[in-house]
């Protein structure tokens, strides 16, 4: 599904962003991307969504060269690919059904398209309940499912999340990380970078470490932890 | 496409009435510019269809009292006929002039003239046309003698007067384009900020690059509309109310050619302002 030959990325300002990755994920894989901040993560999930372009290397995603593509093409890259953040990127002035039928109404979808589907995906995350209400009125988990339910409405190829924990309790990134388990499940491709040590442990997963560029670990059911025994594939 | 149409629409409406300060502000400035460019076009239309309609006929024409005496007649033919300033000269009678009258004037006008109360005239052709301000100012004085008039000396007073009204409406109506070209773009801009959580979010998910720009061209694209729509009301209530004479009257094709370049012009202010807008501040 993503296929890293030789990339590298180094910014205008001089600092290298990532050094010589080369990497492959399956289709339905569940891959944590740890490292300390600067190691190069967002990079990476910068490159997959193609905001950035390597310097080196070819980066390729359903078999597809996505340096390649013609930059009217990108958008529709872009719909393969659901997205999810830290701060959740909600419109505050829209309801949580408005929320997640924007990402249908902006690629076009019909009406009935959007009311078949949203109705179903807030039925998924758990919010069916709360979908006239506005993101001010949600708990942080509660808001964050929303963005789950928005980046996947689409049914997207590939799910990439950028710390979607970072600013949760225990509690609600329980509850986040079950329903990316759930989205796994359905053959989604999840790439999910994370400071959260306790959750990577717990959840034994693949997991690839950067530190300054560099791929220093590829674990196929991994800890975030470099004391624990090493796997290198 | 319908549903792209559905979109658009609200988006542009929604973002108009945001913005509705602005928005009546460029709107308005494309109205007076587009004002004083329709009225520039409509003067030199009619400058120039007078000065055709003046062509032809008389260059200057002496007009005696109509008591005048034989020996006074005598004395300006004499004077006009020596004048090397004076190419040509006819003479019309009383008779003659009445039989004009009659011809041009409005009955109401000519029915209180008699052939006893119509200056007879002499109809000269100055050999260099700036000249017949010379046979003015000699015979204006001359005894029996009533009025001197030149109407193409008039009309080129005129028609020079108008062509500075001209230049300078038009040198207006450039700096207001100019500043309703920037208000439009600036409008635009404010639009864009206040959406960009929707833009980045539309950039996410796969919005194309055309999608997430419309809405806005079209926004400027009204705004310069509705300006050009005002400016033709103007135009068209100065053509109806013009307070010059009926020789400047326009006939309705010129008036619908002026309507038709304000109305472009307006247009492509407001979609210039819109495209320059997207271009610097519209990051897709």
């Amino acid at each position: 599904m993503i296929r890293f030959e030789n990339v590298s990325k180094t910014y205008k300002n001089g600092t290298p962003a990532l050094k010589d990755i080369s990497l492959d994920i399956e289709k339905g894989e569940f891959v944590f991307l740890v490292g300390a901040s600067g190691s190069g993560k967002t990079t990476f999930l910068r490159l997959l969504l193609r905001e950035e372009l390597p310097d080196r290397g070819r980066i390729l995603e359903a078999g597809r060269d996505i340096s390649e593509l013609s930059k009217w093409r990108v958008p529709y890259l872009r719909r393969n690919i659901g997205c999810v953040f830290q701060d959740f990127r909600l419109l505050p002035n829209k309801s949580v059904f408005e929320n997640v039928a924007f990402a249908l109404e902006v690629i076009g979808r019909p009406r009935s398209t959007i009311e078949s589907q949203v109705p179903q995906i807030l039925e998924l995350v758990g919010l069916a309940d709360k979908a006239k209400n506005l993101p001010g009125e949600l708990s942080g988990g509660e808001q964050q499912r929303v963005a789950v339910a928005r980046a996947f409405v689409n049914r997207p190829l590939i799910l990439l999340a950028d710390e979607p924990t970072g600013n949760l309790d225990p509690t609600n990134s329980e509850s986040i990380m079950a329903l990316l388990e759930r989205i796994n499940r359905t053959g989604t491709t999840v790439v999910m970078a994370t400071h959260d040590k306790a959750l990577v442990d717990r959840m034994r997963r693949r997991v690839i470490e950067l530190d300054h560029g560099e791929m220093v670990r590829d674990q196929v059911r991994g800890v975030y932890g470099i004391d624990e025994p090493m796997e290198i594939r | 496409m319908r549903v792209y149409l559905r979109y658009a629409v609200k988006e542009t409406l929604a973002n108009l009435w945001r913005n509705r300060m602005m928005t009546i502000a460029a709107v308005l400035t494309v109205a007076v510019s587009l004002s004083l460019v329709g009225a520039a076009l409509l003067l030199k239309q009619s400058a120039a269809q007078a000065s055709a309609q003046w062509e032809q006929g008389t260059r200057v024409t002496v007009w005696m009292q109509p008591n005048a005496s034989a020996s006074q007649l005598a004395n300006v033919r004499s004077q006009l006929a020596t004048m090397p300033i004076v190419k040509d000269c006819t003479f019309n009678t009383q008779a003659q002039d009445y039989q004009e009258a009659k011809r041009i004037l409005p009955q109401s006008e000519w029915s209180v003239l008699s052939v006893s109360n119509v200056p007879s005239s002499f109809r000269c052709v100055p050999t260099v046309p700036s000249d017949a301000f010379v046979v003015m100012s000699t015979f204006k004085n001359e005894p029996g003698v009533y009025n001197v008039t030149a109407p193409e000396q008039q009309i080129r007073q005129m028609n020079s007067a108008i062509r500075i009204l001209q230049i300078v409406f038009l040198a207006l109506a450039g700096v207001l384009l100019l500043s309703a070209t920037v208000l439009i773009l600036n409008t635009i801009r404010m639009a864009i900020f206040a959406r960009r959580r929707e833009v980045s979010v539309m950039k996410l998910v796969g919005a194309t690059n055309w999608f997430i720009r419309i809405p806005y061209i079209t926004e400027g694209f009204i705004q310069g509309l509705l300006g050009s729509l005002v400016a033709v009301l103007a135009v068209t209530a100065l053509h109806t109310w013009y307070p010059l004479h009926n020789e400047f009257q326009l006939d309705t094709t010129a008036l619908v050619g002026t309507n038709l370049v304000v109305l472009i012009v307006g247009v492509v202010i407001g979609s210039v302002g819109s495209g320059l807008a997207i271009r610097r501040f519209l990051d897709v």
